[in-house]
């Protein structure tokens, strides 16, 4: 092996100063006869200390609004099961605090069962901020048979996801992970010739079909096999009842 | 090999994990290099690390086992989306790591260093170096991670990090000073 590429081979350690002492003497011998090998020292050096007096500033990236706070509602969703003892272990005000959450949720899960327009009220409102701030535009298609893994992987979820359709300008671009009343549920992403479409599936929901117009978009709610489909479109009445029959068509293939 | 650890109390766990968003957020950032795709995949790697809690051994590493976690799904990620890290080694990227330095410039590292770089200049050029070697430095100059935890986080073997880090640091250095000029490729010749 060539002395130089034995030198630039321990170059890392080098520009940290951590490299034993007689290995360091052989590296500093080559570099004081060896002006490339210098030079490739000292970038390195120059580097690694531009980097370390940065370090604290480039770690500490400010979250961006909402981060922190999605990340703890994930951290308060991933409850494990009690053990035994648990509720003798529980201070009265967190049982209270449980117990006022767990209503909360049951009655706003009641409510979102007997009003449509409260379900698509907040689902056009997912639909809206993740389209916001997730949506990159003229990002290549995904591929269905991807999406349905990632969703596997990430969160355990089984879902069929209708795939891309280019003849009828339908184009998946992404599934996501979204908050819902006292779960989380699939949000897949799709251009519709330019609209911003998103299908919602609530499983083992079952409600009866409805057509709600609401904040500028259309949602239209259906079920099938257990699970509560809700689509979400600004386009006309005409156009989102047609992606929904493409979607509930899949769906049924699939079954 | 999946081994049986003391599992951690889930509540301290959760806590402590959340201690740590800022700097995963900061290293997802320099990954994806754009903040809606590292809000995801801090989510999904929080999202794993809590399913998951039982393969944590209480007391090891956590920061540590956060940032594999991180890793791997950027790395399934890109590999699901078919674009991922093939041309990584490939002779182009080591050529273009290996250069540009020259020895005509009266400037030296330690002069330059003492200009004020500005944050936006070098995460700029952090952004612009090549992914493998993005990954390597920023653990090691950065994060301080040992060279040992990060060819656990990216899954290659320690020369391959020594040489990645190397070559990271030395084109960034020559992304933020261009005025240096190119030379070949030297280490691989002569001696």
């Amino acid at each position: 092996m060539s002395e130089c590429r034995r030198t630039v081979e321990r170059l890392a350690p080098w520009a940290e100063d951590s490299l034993p002492a007689s290995e360091r003497a052989e590296v500093d011998r080559h570099l004081s006869a060896c002006p490339p090998c210098r030079i490739a020292a000292d970038s390195e050096r120059a580097g690694r200390q531009i980097l370390r007096a940065c370090a604290d500033r480039l770690r500490n990236e400010p979250l961006p609004p909402g981060l922190r706070t999605r990340c703890e509602a994930l951290a308060r969703e991933q409850v494990r099961p009690a053990r035994p003892g648990w509720l003798r272990a529980l201070a009265p005000v967190t049982i209270i605090a449980i117990l006022l959450v767990f209503t909360a949720s049951t009655l706003f899960s009641l409510a979102t069962r007997r009003s449509d327009a409260l379900l698509a009220a907040q689902l056009t409102a997912d639909h809206v901020k993740c389209f916001t701030m997730f949506d990159s535009a003229g990002a290549p298609p995904v591929d269905a048979r991807v999406t349905e893994r990632q969703l596997s992987d990430s969160y355990g979820w089984n879902v069929r996801v209708p795939p891309s359709a280019p003849q009828a300008g339908v184009q998946l671009v992404g599934a996501r992970r979204c908050l819902y009343a006292d779960g989380s549920i699939p949000h897949v992403m799709y251009h519709v010739n330019g609209e911003q479409v998103s299908l919602f599936m609530l499983e083992g929901v079952e409600r009866p079909p409805a057509d709600v117009a609401l904040l500028g978009h259309r949602s239209q709610i259906w079920s099938s096999g257990g699970t509560t489909y809700v689509l979400v479109s600004s386009a006309s009445a005409g156009n989102t009842a047609a992606i929904a029959n493409y979607m509930r068509y899949v769906m049924q293939d699939a079954h | 090999m999946l081994r049986r650890h003391q599992p951690p109390d889930p509540d301290a766990f959760r806590a402590e994990v959340l201690t740590f968003l800022e700097p995963l957020y900061g290293t997802a950032m320099r990954l994806t290099r754009n903040r809606a795709d590292a809000e995801d995949l801090v989510q999904d790697t929080l999202v794993k690390a809590f399913r998951f809690s039982d393969r944590f051994a209480a007391g090891t590493n956590l920061r540590a086992w956060l940032y594999t976690i991180l890793h791997n799904t950027w790395r399934n990620r890109r590999r699901d989306e078919a674009r991922g890290n093939v041309d990584v080694d490939s002779d182009r990227v080591e050529q273009a790591a290996a250069g540009p330095y020259s020895a005509t410039t009266g400037d030296t590292p330690e002069r330059i260093l003492m200009r004020s770089t500005l944050d936006a200049d070098l995460q700029a050029a952090l952004d612009a170096l090549p992914d493998a070697f993005r990954q390597a430095v920023w653990l090691r100059d950065v994060e301080e991670f040992s060279y040992a935890e990060i060819a656990g986080m990216l899954d290659i073997p320690i020369g391959t990090v020594m040489s990645r880090i190397s070559r990271g640091r030395r084109l960034l250095f020559e992304r933020l000073n261009p005025e240096r000029g190119t030379a070949p490729l030297h280490a691989g010749s002569g001696g």
